[in-house]
């Protein structure tokens, strides 16, 4: 969609496949983004629409024997990462330039190893710290800086012994070691009470602040991602449906995905005693229908709907979006 | 009678003890006390750390505790036999923290799904294909799931797996940990209202822990409030939530985000370090990060103090008024 021309990160058409015995699933099917120097851009959408595909595609982490871009550019600080051989990526990007929090912290982070040999890992890897006490305070530090008390008693404990959000924070600690330039956080406050978002989130703009940081965020949270993104992209079956800046897509969504989304959530203050749910299911991402592939379960569905992929339209600069009839919804 | 009561409730672990650091002991849970009516639905929350997970292990039987008691169907866990013990494991069910953890990866979602069930019977396989295909069903999954390994799926795709396996069952009481932190709110609302649904028509009691208030104050009847270890405020939902009492509570509810780009939560509803669990605070655990702490907070702990028939907080400034 839209780019800048000194975007920190520019992905283009990137087509992310996954070669299975029952079919190629199509899980990143045509996504443009751009994220600049110190803004977060927020990924929101459908369980199963490519977001952590999107992520491990620009880390180049797809599942080694099935994963595979197919097509596209991932541009970050002018070097396609799409072609870098694996050895430089390792050594020069991933972990250090750009890093991530995954949306597992227990596939991140080994359950044989302490806590401080595995955050102590990226400082030894690239260099940053020399010798196992300037390693052992690097990590406490970093540990403080995430909010996981008392540190140094903790650094020996194993990944079990720390509950879900501690672990969580953790691998936070792991991916901001290094000062990198772009960072993608896939739900990295989900298992946290608010108070702790609140500090993370305060920590990430702390982070941008000082260094212009770029981050990804992928939440389910709109809470979080209304108050720490700025603009925010909507994907849905593999492609981003609708992007704007925050304000806009809370206040003007013109997807009917986006505003369905945003009729979903429970507010603090108002019990209802339903909540609205989309009826239906996302399509196959084997076999993708050719038209809009939110159109089986769309309010707004016609004919053209089905024949064919609504072109993306720009209602306002910036606001995008891929739909045959956008425009303002009524309230569920 | 309450379905599910707690008593007192402690668990200590040891931890520690590394080349360069001392042992020490985490009070994970430090005296905890509720009771879950049936058909009721009780929410725990709090601070990560609190003792949330460990409190539902213990209900589990998944560790066992310092001290205190469960009591089940007016029944002490501790004093069951093997075949009560059986029988109260197949009525109490889980979906956990943990899309990725709770999953066997090496198992196809049919045996997943089997497991509790032929954990507890010997059904014949069409009896039991049948029963696989329609809990799946219930969670919104195509029958084609059943043939699938959990890394096919998305994280959120993953956690109906884990709610149609606590399904299989029929159980009466089902410990919800997070259990739809990993789903988009459309699947959430789903699941919330499906979870809503089976409950009214079984009369299912859940305990759930969950971070998202909104959803807990949708969601849940009762909740309590934890602070390392232990519980500072409970009550109906929806009376806490519109009257918190312990100032906690308040700074908790306060720091909500909300899906309004113009709303910044404050970022200093909580002042201070979080506690640690080794080493917690004399007197209230809460009062180094309270703003209204007294003298008396830093050495005394406070006791509870009702204020109505079910609702009660365990502040010191309750005893002022
Ligand atoms: N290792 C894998 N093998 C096969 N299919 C996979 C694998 N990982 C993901 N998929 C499939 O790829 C698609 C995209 O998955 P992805 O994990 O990117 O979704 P997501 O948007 O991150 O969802 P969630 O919000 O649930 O985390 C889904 O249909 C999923 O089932
Ligand atoms: N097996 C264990 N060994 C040592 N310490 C443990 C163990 N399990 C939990 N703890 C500690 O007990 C405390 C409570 O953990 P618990 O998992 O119950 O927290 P929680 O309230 O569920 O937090 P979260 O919201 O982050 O999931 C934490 O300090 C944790 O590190
Ligand atoms: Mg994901
Ligand atoms: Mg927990």
């Amino acid at each position: 969609m839209a780019s800048n021309g000194q975007a920190l990160l520019r992905v283009e058409n990137l087509r992310t496949h996954l070669f299975l015995k029952r079919g190629v699933l199509k899980a990143v099917d045509g996504v443009s983004l751009h994220v600049d120097e110190g803004e977060t851009l927020g990924l929101v959408g459908e369980s199963g629409s490519g977001k952590s595909m999107t992520s491990l595609s620009i880390m180049r982490l797809l599942p080694k024997h099935s994963g595979r871009i197919v097509d596209g550019h991932v541009w970050l600080d002018g070097t396609d990462l799409t072609t870098l051989p694996e050895d430089e990526m390792a050594r020069d990007w991933r972990g250090s330039r750009v890093s991530m929090v995954s949306q597992d912290p227990m596939t991140s982070l080994n359950p044989v190893f302490t806590v401080g040999d595995q955050v102590g890992a990226p400082f030894r890897y690239h260099k940053l710290a020399q010798g196992a006490q300037a390693v052992r305070d690097a990590v406490v530090k970093v540990l403080g800086r995430v909010r996981i008390p008392s540190p140094e008693r903790r650094l020996d404990n194993y990944p079990h012994q720390f509950s879900g959000g501690m672990r969580q924070r953790v691998v936070a600690a792991m991916a901001i070691a290094c000062a990198p330039r772009l960072l993608i956080a896939d739900e990295p406050t989900s298992n946290l009470d608010v108070t702790i978002q609140v500090q993370m989130i305060e920590l990430f703009r702390e982070l941008q602040r000082d260094s212009g940081l770029g981050i990804i965020l992928i939440t389910h949270d709109l809470g979080v991602a209304a108050s720490i993104c700025d603009r925010v992209a909507v994907m849905y079956a593999g492609r981003i449906v609708e992007v704007g800046d925050v304000r806009t897509m809370y206040r003007a969504a013109a997807h009917p995905y986006t505003q369905a989304l945003l009729n979903s959530i429970p507010h603090l203050g108002q019990r209802r005693r339903r909540l609205y749910a989309i009826g239906g299911q996302p399509p196959s991402l084997i076999d993708p229908p050719v038209g809009c592939r939110f159109a089986p379960r769309c309010p707004r569905r016609t004919a053209k709907c089905d024949a064919e992929y609504p072109p993306e339209v720009e209602l306002a600069p910036g606001h995008v979006t891929a739909c045959w009839h956008p425009g303002p919804g009524g309230s569920a | 009678m309450s379905l599910l009561e707690i008593r007192d409730l402690k668990k200590h672990f040891r931890v520690g003890g590394g080349l360069l650091s001392t042992a020490g002991t985490v009070k994970a849970v430090n005296g905890v006390s509720f009771a879950v009516g049936e058909g009721e639905t009780f929410a725990l929350v709090g601070e990560s750390g609190c003792g949330k997970t460990t409190i539902a292990k213990m209900v589990l039987m998944l560790e066992r505790p310092t001290s205190g008691a469960i009591l089940f169907d007016g029944e002490d866990l501790a004093s069951m036999g093997s075949a009560g013990v059986k029988a109260y494991r197949r009525q109490v069910q889980t979906v956990f923290q943990d899309p990725y953890a709770s999953l066997n990866p090496r198992l196809r979602v049919r045996t997943i799904i089997a497991e509790p069930i032929l954990a507890h019977g010997r059904p014949e396989r069409a009896t039991l294909r049948k029963r696989v295909e329609e809990v799946l069903d219930v969670v919104g999954l195509p029958k084609t799931a059943a043939d699938l390994f959990p890394h096919e799926f998305s994280g959120g795709q993953r956690q109906r797996v884990a709610i149609a396996r606590a399904l299989a069952l029929n159980p009466r009481c089902i410990v919800l940990d997070e259990p739809i932190s990993a789903l988009d709110v459309s699947i959430r609302a789903q699941i919330l209202n499906l979870l809503a649904d089976i409950q009214e028509r079984f009369r299912l009691t859940y305990l759930i822990i969950a971070h998202d208030l909104a959803l807990v104050e949708h969601f849940s009847t009762r909740v309590g409030v934890m602070y390392l270890g232990n519980m500072v405020e409970a009550g109906p939902t929806s009376e806490v939530f519109a009257h918190p009492r312990h100032p906690y509570t308040q700074a908790l509810l306060a720091s909500v985000p909300r899906p309004d780009p113009d709303h910044r939560p404050p970022a200093d509803a909580i002042r201070g370090e979080i506690a640690s669990a080794m080493a917690p605070p004399s007197g209230c655990k809460f009062h180094p990060r309270c703003p209204h702490a007294m003298p008396v907070c830093n050495t005394e702990f406070p006791g509870w103090r009702n204020l109505g028939a079910t609702h009660a907080a365990a502040c010191h400034l309750l005893e002022l008024t």
